[in-house]
């Protein structure tokens, strides 16, 4: 299984991942070594394919619905990047989208 | 160990000791704030804990309230935790010291401690190899003496293969043994937090110490902590498994000879000793670089420079920010691992891949039940196919790093308890002998662990 | 059910409810709407390094109480995954939702449609999932402030088939999917608060045509007034593109309230790949049977099966039924005025009229009590007050409360059926009219109820009617 640059790329824009053109080249043959080796598992017949394993517990635990904030020694104000007026600030959307929620 | 004030001076001693094994670029907090907070800690130690005044280097990846969390990366560079791991408040309520934060691999995502954004670490004993990873710092700490315990983690080997690399003890509970939370996810459904010792015991008890339940992780079981197993006189009644598939004929000959020598001793102490088939071995590896780097790929997507974090500066919109804070701020290790996730996750690929290895991933933890549904207590493999390589060695190969974790990621796909201990040396360089047991029979594991400790002569040349 | 021209609208609708409970969906966080930004935030809903979700019990029982009143089927096991997608409202860069295995799929809603009368909706599939924080565009230049305090809050998403055949019906489907969920406690469904928010798939085709046309997804409608206009601009934006010779496009479009008008919404080229697979970090949720009978035990009777019940046990038309059912509290105290002795049409009347109206000015409440509604009932029954005079006193209990006997008599407005009292009235107002009364004896009779009226007027609204009328025909046939 090897992949293209532009696949690459896709998948780089998909992951919010800058890739600059000097280590495309690299990154595509890299990319395509590992999938090409995962790829193996597809030559194990399917009819020898079992359900999903899941490990943990075999059904989750629920939490009673109490207000009861797990703690925080401090808060957001102190971990943000840029914080205003009790907000987290970010660059707005760029010119090409917009969504009001 | 009750008597107040010996808390003080193990914290004084433990920090001279990591400072002066600074070399091995093993701890990433800085001296001053290293020897400061273990000076507090000290003070504060409770002296009716079972650990009390025990000093515990943990991996970097783990929630602390002390120190930086930086999972070895450049996206969490001065990143300080507003809470702390369960395992971690475990440890501090028995009275244990947080003895520095060790380097990892970025994320945990690495065999050698070379993918760390703040350098390799190096072995103890060969500075131009590697101790292993992702766990290295805790491990070549634990082995050059500094601690006598440390905590680290695995998605595939990451306790396991370290302490093989550097001739220490290392476990790897059943998954769901020891609480997730403040363990900074790499791939959730196979993330445990294991330990180090130097020896089975200084191991076992600090596991038994963080384990047991935790309403914060859902995957956690509500499990009592582990029991620990008193030292037997022998290991009568024992079934001990070979698994042919983990004695492959490229296997290193050195760490088949020390292998060959641990078995003997194993059937000196009465262990009868099965020939054994995991038929889907082979396809392990390839299963877990599916599996790990789709869950990590969504497991990394927090780190976006919004919330926490530094912030690549200078972003006029939103996706730049993304893009640049993503781009700069994981090493590339981390990046192939994203887009590989991604990439199988993505739609058109999921069918092929992803669902695949959750199939696969099925088979593998099939094997282990046979072989245990048949009377088969514990399995024991070599940890590594050889001692500790070159640093550089596997750089450029991707693949050929991966590789290196062949006999170590069953139990994580598995879910399985395994645990790696020292059964000789060649030229210098420690080799681990493996024991994979049944689910939460880590009493077992143990157990047998011991006898083999005292038995086999660890430290002796194959 | 045509659009004009021979088309026909085809609508599905995708609803995402707030359940109502006191904490977040994955950890104790308060789920309360309108906190300072930022305050309602712990490791997990920020999506702290580190921290794991722990789902909450009663956002599940009020999903699986969702799912039973929807008629849906529950699925012993389903699976919570994570969307994938990057959005600075979403601390975690997915969401956690549910996918292949959701909790409750094949259910079915029935509505009184305004084209088809009695309507049912399927319903496809009903999952749990977390909601994500707010982004404010507009607070800052050039900037977005987050506020993470809606983050992690518990929604139930509904997705019906595409079974509306006009924006009036979608309408229609949401009211009863509202009274619903209100009845059964799952949701306040408040639009303006977000507690309920609606996307419409929509599109058109040739009416008799069997396939379906392209659809567009139709986002941003944020109050129930915009629903219909919302999903009417779309269907005549892509009946006159067809018609023009065009084609629709397959895209997500805004609603803008403002103009009344849809734009697309520029998305990121990638953004339909949401990369779903199960949450490692929660194990399978598996419903026992016990589980759900006691969520079934905790629902009440719901709204369809009330208003035929009220048709039955109090002999009343589907009209009357329908409004006294819409709401429960409405339901519950129109049955706590019959319960106190009250006819059940004049009650079902009193409800509709005087006890609605006078909540629509008061915040929806219901002021004054059943047993002084019933009473009061009986006293115009009984000829004690009349209907001017008990509205009266409808008005002062309403505002003061207190007995309605007492407030008649402190208001002086009790009826008088003294005959000899209203034989003076009848007199004096024989009277003053000698006119009328010649034009009356001479074949005249319609003019009675003037006389009655004069009675009224003269007694001040007191005079028992039934009484004075006949004390008048006694009089005027001597």
């Amino acid at each position: 299984m090897s992949v293209t640059h532009e696949e690459v790329l896709t998948i780089a824009r998909l992951a919010e991942l800058d890739v600059d053109e000097a280590t495309l080249p690299v990154l595509t043959e890299q990319m395509s070594r590992i999938l090409e080796f995962v790829a193996q598992i597809g030559a194990v017949p399917a009819s020898e394919s079992a359900k999903p394993f899941v490990p943990g517990p075999d059904a989750v635990r629920f939490r009673p619905d109490e207000v009861k904030p797990w703690p925080l020694a401090f808060g957001p104000d102190k971990l943000a990047p840029a914080f205003r007026g009790g907000f987290f600030l970010v660059p707005r959307l760029g010119q090409f989208e917009e969504e009001d929620q | 160990m009750s008597d107040p004030g010996e808390a003080l001076a193990n914290a004084k001693a433990a920090a001279d000791r990591i400072v002066k094994a600074k070399r091995l670029n093993a701890c990433l907090t800085p001296p001053k704030e290293l020897r400061q907070s273990l000076q507090k800690q000290g003070q504060a130690a409770h002296p009716s804990g079972v650990l009390y005044g025990m000093p515990v280097a943990v991996k970097d990846n783990i929630c602390t309230l002390e120190f930086t969390t930086t999972c070895g990366s450049k996206i969490l560079a001065g990143y300080r935790s507003p809470y702390e791991a369960t395992a971690v408040a475990k440890l501090k309520a028995a009275g244990a010291l947080v003895a520095g934060k060790t380097n990892c691999d970025e994320f945990g995502m690495g065999s050698s401690t070379e993918h760390s954004a703040y350098g390799r670490a190096l072995h103890p004993f060969d500075k131009t190899r590697v101790p292993g990873g992702s766990s290295g710092g805790s491990a070549a700490l634990v082995a050059a003496g500094a601690v006598p315990a440390g905590l680290g983690s695995e998605t595939g080997g990451s306790v396991r293969q370290p302490a093989s690399f550097c001739g220490i003890v290392g476990i790897k509970p059943t998954y769901g043994r020891v609480s997730r939370y403040g363990l900074v996810a790499f791939g959730s459904s196979l993330d445990q937090i294991g330990v180090f010792g130097r020896s089975v015991h200084d191991a076992a008890r600090v596991l038994s110490v963080i384990s047991g339940r935790d309403p914060r992780d859902s995957t956690c079981e509500a499990r009592d902590p582990l029991r620990l197993p008193t030292v037997p006189e022998s290991l009568q009644g024992f079934v001990i498994g070979i698994a042919k598939e983990y004695f492959p004929p490229d296997l290193d000959p050195a760490v088949r000879r020390a292998c060959d020598r641990a078995i003997r001793v194993l059937k000196e102490l009465g262990a009868a000793v099965r020939e054994v088939s995991l038929p889907h071995t082979q396809y392990a590896v390839p299963t877990y670089y599916i599996i790990a780097p789709a869950e990590a790929s969504s497991n990394l997507a927090r780190y976006d420079g919004a919330r926490y974090g530094p912030r690549y500066d200078g972003a006029l919109d939103l996706r730049t920010l993304y893009r640049t804070t993503r781009g700069e701020g994981f090493g590339p290790e981390v990046r192939r691992r994203i887009l590989v996730g991604t990439y199988v996750l993505s739609s058109g690929y999921y069918d092929a891949y992803y669902r695949r290895a959750q199939q696969m991933r099925a088979l593998i933890a099939q094997d282990f039940r046979n072989v245990f549904d048949r009377g088969v207590d514990l399995l024991f493999t070599p940890t590594t196919p050889t001692p500790a390589f070159k640093a550089g060695e596997k750089l450029a190969d991707p693949v050929a790093m991966y590789l290196s974790d062949i006999f170590v990621v069953t139990a994580n796909l598995a879910g399985l308890p395994a645990m790696s201990l020292p059964i000789g040396r060649i030229k210098g360089l420690p080799i681990g002998g493996q024991l994979i047991g049944q689910a939460f029979l880590e009493d077992e594991m143990i157990e047998a662990a011991y006898a083999l400790e005292r038995m086999v002569p660890g430290a002796e040349d194959a | 059910m045509t659009a004009g021209g021979g088309w026909e609208t085809v609508i599905g609708l995708e609803t995402h409810v707030q359940l109502r409970t006191a904490s977040k969906m994955f950890c104790g966080c308060s789920a309360a709407f309108g906190a300072p930004p930022n305050t309602n935030v712990c490791p997990v809903c920020l999506g702290l390094p580190g921290a794991l979700p722990v789902p909450n019990e009663q956002a599940l029982k009020l999903a699986v109480r969702a799912a039973l009143a929807l008629g849906c089927t529950l699925h012993p096991k389903s699976v919570f995954a994570r969307k994938n997608y990057f959005y600075p409202d979403l601390p975690k860069g997915y969401q956690i939702s549910q996918f292949e295995q959701p909790l409750a799929t094949d259910g079915a809603l029935s509505y009184l449609s305004p084209d088809r009368g009695l309507t049912t909706a399927t319903i496809v599939r009903l999952h749990v999932e977390e909601d994500a924080g707010k982004s404010l565009h507009d607070r800052f230049p050039k900037q977005t402030a987050i506020d993470l305090n809606r983050c992690g809050v518990p929604l139930i998403e509904i997705v019906t088939g595409p079974d509306f055949r006009s924006p009036q019906e979608a309408r229609r489907y949401l009211q009863t999917l509202k009274q619903v969920l209100e009845y059964a406690g799952i949701s306040d469904c408040d639009m303006e608060k977000g507690s309920l928010r609606v996307d419409a798939n929509v599109s058109v085709r040739r009416a008799g045509e069997a396939a379906l046309g392209t659809k567009t997804e139709v986002k941003n409608i944020n109050s129930f007034a915009y629903v219909e206009k919302a999903l009417s601009v779309e269907r005549d934006r892509q009946v006159a593109l067809l018609e023009g010779g065009g084609t629709v496009a397959q895209q997500t479009l805004l609603y803008d309230s403002k103009t009344s008008g849809v734009r697309p919404q520029r998305s990121k080229e990638e953004s339909h790949d949401y990369r779903y697979f199960p949450d490692p970090d929660l194990p399978p949720l598996v419903l026992t049977e016990e589980f759900v009978a006691q969520q079934q035990a905790q629902l009440p009777e719901l709204p369809a099966k009330k208003r035929e019940r009220f048709m039955t046990q109090y002999a009343l038309g589907v009209a009357d039924a329908d409004v006294l059912t819409g709401d429960r509290a409405v339901a519950d105290y129109y049955e706590a005025v019959v319960h106190a002795g009250a006819d059940t049409k004049l009650a079902a009347n009193w409800v509709i009229n005087e006890v609605l109206g006078d909540a629509k000015t008061h915040q929806e409440q219901l002021r004054v009590p059943p047993g002084a509604l019933a009473q009061l009932i009986g006293l115009v029954r009984g000829g004690t007050l009349s209907q001017q005079a008990a509205k009266r006193v409808f008005a002062e209990v309403a505002e003061r409360g207190g007995e309605p006997r007492n407030v008649a008599e402190a208001l002086g407005v009790v009826q008088v059926a003294d005959s000899g009292v209203v034989a003076r009235w009848v007199s004096e107002v024989l009277g003053a009219h000698q006119q009328e009364v010649t034009r009356y004896k001479s074949g005249e009779i319609k003019l009675l109820p003037f006389f009655v009226g004069q009675v009224m007027k003269l007694s001040g609204g007191k005079a028992d009617p039934k009484l004075a009328q006949k004390i008048l025909e006694e009089k005027l046939a001597a």
